[in-house]
């Protein structure tokens, strides 16, 4: 599946997007802890972060699975 | 409802049409860029979104909405990217059947937007030094007596400062002093890639012989870990598959169906690592920087596609005077036809700046009504006068009464000593003595260092140093003199062929002239091989 990045979590990773490989659907505590094996430094930003699935917010219940779009979506702040 | 969503990287007009279906109510909010950021100043703002998903909440939103405050229909454009202060950010339209629930509708979504919408204030770009709107200048002094070169010059880049910036598209912004610090937004390379057209094996494998497993071609992400005996063959600037491997070039190997055999491996990795070039957040251009088209080729690459520039100056040119007639016309006995407006438009050009130019009779009046409307508007004005006492007097008058403040009005080095500095707040003026070979002095020397001073650029100006060509015999100058020239660069110097001039109305000498050679006072004969200070003339 494939990890976009936006605003200081691009900072935080050094990149726009990963390639996470998902043999099995995840659910998010299986994703963060993929995420943060990769990029230790996204721990600060965990608590603050929405996840996104194809473009929408996922809920507890969501499990990500190989294909989706999935985005990590810190506070916003347009307008 | 009616929906419709922009999320652009261009400006929004600053009139948004109502939307076709008959209403009674039509409200407008539009959110602009402030001047200050948690206290500081700041010279924009740099907003980024996740733009399918932006879109989807903001339609959510406003379905949602408008269960409970029904409406016809509504437009809302998010502009990203570079936003300079003042400018527009979001624009909100709604139209209702009454004010009361279009109000309603629009409060609630500007609220809503900024708890779900996935667009982000990326950084502020702060105020660069010179952008300072209250008059730097106040302080500076006026010089009473001729000024020198030197001085002139000095106090010209102390009295101009940067005027306000623009995000400008990359295919306008050649040649544009850049007013942000471009930063890296992720590593580059963003991956490890390879150097060469070769076989990827891992590097703690001493095998011979290889399976070929896979192939990578540039573009190609295919990430698998490496077994050892495990090969694959990989193009020039292919994503390697993972960490811990080494590129044996195809040169140094034998392949045979699916074998690899290497015949010679060094330590040599052939890797482009990833953050070789630059990391995430590092400075890529600086501030200041007059944009080439290398570096729109870096900004184009990272994605960069709308840099914060200066804007380009204003520059209003006034060719006044009862003497002069257009090119196109036969000059009467005692009339000449006017050259000085060819040749200021030229290098504004040669600048990227199309100049406003008038030509008026030296009719105190006609040039009133000419100036007195748009002059206020322009960064630059230029009044290219006569060289004799009377219209240096009259344009004197001309910038006190317009409200400028006379810093220079005689310089100690011809040709160009009568010539005329003023300011007004951040608005420069030049009064240019009508000559041409004057004009062409001024210009390359006092207007190109003002033209410096309003981009904002840190370019380095002045002088530079050159060889004269040929012995040169002259009566000794009572004054410093910019003497037009050839500059040719031969054997890696730059050689300078004066050229003959007797009078400032000389123009024979300018058709081959690219270069100004400064000649001190008191200077007699000069020999070949002589150190001379000079100004490129064709940037």
């Amino acid at each position: 599946m494939r990890v976009l990045f936006f605003a200081q979590l691009k900072d935080a990773t050094g990149c726009a997007s990963v390639d996470l490989p998902a043999s099995s659907p995840l659910d998010a505590e299986q994703l963060w802890a993929a995420l943060l094996n990769q990029f230790p430094n996204l721990a600060t930003h965990r608590r603050t972060v929405r996840l996104a699935k194809n473009s929408e917010y996922a809920t507890a219940e969501t499990k990500f699975v190989e294909g989706d779009e999935v985005a990590l979506i810190p506070p916003v702040s347009g307008g | 409802m009616e929906i419709e969503i922009q999320l652009t990287n261009s400006p929004i007009p600053s009139q948004v049409p109502p939307p076709m279906a008959e209403h009674g109510a039509w409200v407008e909010f539009r959110g602009v860029v402030r001047g200050t950021e948690n206290g500081a100043g700041i010279a924009a703002l740099e907003y980024e979104a996740y733009a399918p998903m932006a879109e989807k909440e903001i339609r959510r939103l406003l379905s949602e909405i408008s269960t409970a405050q029904p409406c016809i229909a509504a437009r809302v454009i998010h502009r990203l990217g570079v936003i300079p202060v003042g400018e527009t950010a979001i624009y909100v339209g709604v139209a209702g059947k009454h004010r009361a629930e279009a109000f309603a509708l629009v409060t609630e979504f500007m609220d809503r937007l900024k708890q779900d919408v996935p667009i982000w204030k990326r950084r502020a770009i702060p105020l660069t030094a010179c952008a300072d709107p209250t008059p730097a200048n106040a302080s500076i002094v006026t010089h009473t007596q001729p000024a020198t070169v030197d001085e002139t010059i000095a106090l010209i880049h102390e009295c101009c400062t940067a005027i306000e910036p623009e995000g400008v598209p990359l295919t306008e912004a050649r040649g544009r002093t850049l007013r942000e610090p471009v930063v890296a937004p992720e590593d580059q390379p963003p991956f490890d890639r390879s150097s060469v057209d070769g076989f990827a094996v891992r590097l703690d494998d001493p095998s011979k012989s290889f399976r070929i497993v896979d192939r990578i071609r540039a573009g190609d992400w295919k990430p698998r870990k490496l077994q050892a005996g495990e090969a694959v063959q990989i193009a020039t600037g292919g994503a390697l598959p993972s960490d811990g491997l080494q590129v044996v070039m195809k040169e140094d190997v034998r392949v045979t169906g699916d074998t690899l055999h290497i015949e010679e491996r060094d330590r040599e990795r052939n890797i482009r690592f990833r953050g070789e070039d630059a990391c995430a957040g590092s400075e890529l251009v600086g501030v200041g920087t007059k944009l080439s088209s290398g570096a729109l080729a870096l900004l184009a690459s990272i994605g960069h596609t709308q840099p914060l520039v200066t804007r380009r100056p204003r520059v209003l040119h006034v060719a006044t005077g009862n003497e002069i007639v257009s090119p196109e016309q036969t000059p009467q006995i005692g009339q000449i036809r006017d050259s000085n407006t060819s040749l200021v438009r030229a290098f504004m050009q040669s600048r990227g700046i199309t100049p406003r130019q008038i030509r008026v009779g030296e009719d105190r009046a006609a040039i009133d009504s000419a100036l007195r409307a748009p002059h206020s508007a322009f960064d630059l004005l230029l009044i290219s006068g006569g060289a004799s006492v009377g219209e240096h007097d009259f344009t004197r008058a001309l910038l006190a009464d317009l409200g400028y403040t006379l810093r220079i009005s005689r310089t100690t080095t011809r040709p160009g000593k009568p010539l005329i500095f003023a300011t007004r707040g951040n608005a420069v003026a030049f009064g240019l003595p009508g000559n041409p070979l004057a004009h062409f002095v001024c210009l390359n020397l006092y207007v190109s260092a003002a033209l410096l001073g309003l981009s904002g650029g840190l370019e380095q100006s002045g002088f530079m140093t050159g060889e004269l060509a040929d012995d040169f015999a002259s009566e000794a100058n009572a004054r410093e003199t910019l003497w037009p020239a050839r500059l040719n660069f031969i054997a890696g110097t730059a050689q300078l062929t004066l050229l003959p001039w007797r009078s400032s109305g000389d123009l024979t000498s300018l058709a081959t002239a690219n270069a100004l050679v400064r000649i001190r006072s008191g200077c007699g004969k000069l020999t070949r091989g002589t150190r001379l200070d000079f100004v490129s003339t064709e940037p």
